[in-house]
């Protein structure tokens, strides 16, 4: 087993990977840029390195100040944790040439998966139904209209080497596809250093269904079965729940099998996630595989009871599964909501500053994955992600039952958060049915809460104007005459029985 | 003290009266009603309106306050009845801007016209980038850009001038 691992992230994700080492008595080395020295992460290690300017590019994305770091401190792996380098394959080959171990898959493997056109054209020769598309980045702006045209409106633009809902574009009509094309392909750059899209056919109203699974060395595979994640905005995953409601124990395990199937395609070794779109006829299409540790992983380590980062690291150090198939039991019903610093009242603007005051929610069945403190300022460079807050319960009715009354305790100040947007969701009708797709937030959630009546105005705008008229009576007293409204030294009367004390 | 409280287009008056430590009553619509009031975390109010209780987030710009209950967001204004009366018979001021400001710290990812040209109301004019999702912003009037503040790749506070459109 490894002794020293550096972890080449920041935030909750950091603080995650740490967590685990330090359960397993493996010291942690971490990396830091100029704005992160403050950061979570950095407080939680047992080592700590700065590595350059705030722009991951500069610091997070320099793959020779990461291998420096690793050989100076002497770690022996680097967990990529997710974004940043994890699905780098120059990264995990340059890890393979230092003898460094990368705790996730080998280049090979992430070459044939993270490049999206190449894993859709391996998989389906293994046999696994694929979403109609390209299986070449496109070029030209002109061949990305012909294709367009050939296959149909609506289509989705999406980064080569994307992820995490960056570089993608859904085009409506062929008048979107300039600008949708310009904004798909700068956001690409800009977060993976490679700007070639591709294209899929637009599948209407599916729900996104993926399979965790683990794979050794020795060829072990299993799945810890699968998470639903059709809550999305923008593309962007925001509630992921475990099991899926649509699914039954026959598609489950169909699902898990052909996950394997594509994985063992891939030699893949490692956690990784094999997602799927799900039409109303609940047939499905692999969509791709992400090979890394997925940000939603705590659903399935809830329902299943596997530390899904401790298995990583246990792989990584060529250790056989700690766990055969059979043995994988899906208990209960866990669900995970993002928290971001996102203004949810106002169009989800980012919202980055200081957290003045922080209240994390407890209680039975709560877990919240945060990176992030009361104090912490949060940086304008990277992800909006401050904390996952996850439930358990015994069954879905409960789980939702539980995430709302943890979110109603959670209060971060100082920054908007989409605390506020969760609690509506866990409220909507429909999700609380189970009855929902991937445009739910955006087709119906939304419009339902234009029209909601909101129960408490009269409550809201008294504590507005007690708020207001406290203000105006201090700044009243502030602008006494001297002599009326002078301050008095605490020491006068303190001590002395009967006088008022001064605050 | 009496306030208006702007909803939508209903303006409602309210009157709120120390009666104790941190108790007040409120009057709003005509009804009393006996109010806890205590700043429990920083701008977080724990709120016992008769004996039900709230925890409430009270987030104020000028007059525009936005309070959290629930998870529900309620928009309104709130003026102090007499500054309401002043605002008033000064008038409103002048309308149609046309500056562009950032609505979030962020980088100038992308200038999309060059001053002297003409724009389109609506037409995206700036790319601005915080947490890395990029955001167009889009000029609120037709006209032509008077003035570019700022350079790509610079770093803009929240509420910072962008462009000028007249």
């Amino acid at each position: 087993m490894f002794r020293k691992i550096l972890i080449a992230n920041r935030g909750e994700i950091a603080v995650r990977v740490e967590r685990a080492c330090r359960e397993m008595g493996i010291r942690t080395v971490a990396v830091y840029s100029e704005v992160d020295r403050h950061a979570l992460h950095v407080r939680c290690a047992d080592e700590a390195h700065l590595i350059g300017p705030p722009p991951a590019t500069e610091s997070y994305l320099v793959i020779d100040k990461i291998i420096g770091v690793a050989k100076q401190s002497g770690a022996e792996a680097i967990h990529p944790g997710y974004g940043f380098l994890a699905e780098n394959p120059l990264f995990a080959e340059r890890c393979e040439k230092e003898g460094i171990k990368l705790i996730g898959p080998s280049a090979h493997s992430m070459r044939t998966m993270g490049s999206k056109t190449l894993a859709r054209k391996t998989v389906q020769a293994a046999g696994v139904p694929v979403v109609p598309g390209t299986v070449e980045p496109i070029a030209t702006e002109e061949e990305v209209l012909r294709i367009s045209k050939k296959i149909g409106f609506p289509v989705m633009l999406k980064a080569t080497a994307g992820g995490g809902g960056k570089g993608l574009r859904l085009v409506k009509t062929e008048g979107d596809l300039h600008s949708s094309l310009r904004m798909a392909k700068s956001e690409a750059k800009s977060a993976f250093s490679d700007d070639s899209v591709y294209i899929e056919k637009y599948i209407e109203n599916p729900r996104h269904v993926e399979i965790q699974i683990l794979g050794d060395r020795h060829g072990n595979y299993v799945h810890l079965c699968e998470r639903e994640c059709s809550i999305q905005r923008r593309h962007q995953k925001v509630i992921e729940e475990s099991p899926s409601v649509i699914i039954t124990p026959g598609i489950r395990a169909a699902m898990g099998k052909v996950a394997i199937e594509a994985a063992r395609a891939a030699r893949y070794e490692g956690a990784g996630t094999c997602e799927f779109l799900v039409d109303q006829d609940r047939n499905f299409f692999f969509l791709e595989m992400n090979t890394r540790l997925q940000v939603e992983h705590p659903v399935t380590e809830m329902v299943t009871g596997v530390d899904i980062v401790k298995e990583q690291i246990r792989i990584a150090a060529g250790e056989r599964l700690s766990l055969r198939q059979e043995e994988v039991k899906q208990t209960g019903h866990a669900i995970e909501c993002r928290v971001y610093a996102e203004d949810p009242d106002n169009n989800f603007m980012p919202c980055p500053g200081l957290i003045t005051s922080l209240r994390t929610p407890g209680g039975p069945g709560v877990r919240d994955d945060s990176g992030v403190f009361e104090g912490f300022e949060i940086p304008i460079y990277y992800d909006p992600i401050i904390s996952k807050l996850v439930v358990w319960g015994k069954d879905r009715e409960e789980a939702v039952a539980r995430m709302k009354r943890a979110l109603n305790e959670y209060v971060v100040t100082g920054v908007k958060t989409t605390i506020p947007f969760h609690i509506r969701v866990m409220n909507n009708r429909h999700f609380l049915e189970g009855n929902f797709d991937t445009n739910f937030i955006d087709r119906v959630f939304f419009p339902e809460e234009r029209e909601r009546e909101l129960p408490h105005f009269e409550v809201a705008v008294i504590a507005a104007a007690v708020q207001l008229y406290l203000g105006e009576r201090k700044r009243a007293i502030a602008a006494r005459p001297v002599g009326t409204g002078e301050p008095v030294s605490m020491w006068k009367y303190s001590g002395r029985p009967g006088m008022p004390k001064i605050l | 003290m009496n306030y208006i409280a702007t909803i939508g287009e209903r303006e409602i008056k309210v009157t709120v009266e120390e009666v104790g430590v941190a108790r007040y009553v409120v009057t709003g619509d005509g009804k009393g009603h006996l109010v806890d009031a205590h700043q429990v975390q920083d701008s977080v109010w724990s709120i016992l309106y008769g004996t039900n209780s709230f925890e409430v987030d009270v987030q104020r710009r000028g007059d525009e306050y936005e309070v959290l209950i629930d998870g529900d967001c309620y928009k309104f204004t709130l003026m102090n009845e007499q500054l309401k009366a002043l605002s008033r018979a000064g008038g409103k001021a002048a309308a149609g801007k046309a500056l562009v400001t950032s609505p979030m710290p962020g980088k100038v990812v992308k200038l999309l016209v060059a001053e002297g040209e003409e724009v389109k109301s609506d037409q995206g004019v700036i790319v601005v980038e915080a947490m890395k999702m990029e955001n167009e912003l889009k000029a609120a009037v037709a006209g032509k850009v008077k003035e570019i503040f700022v350079k790509e790749g610079e770093v803009v506070e929240s509420g910072a001038k962008l462009l000028l459109v007249e």
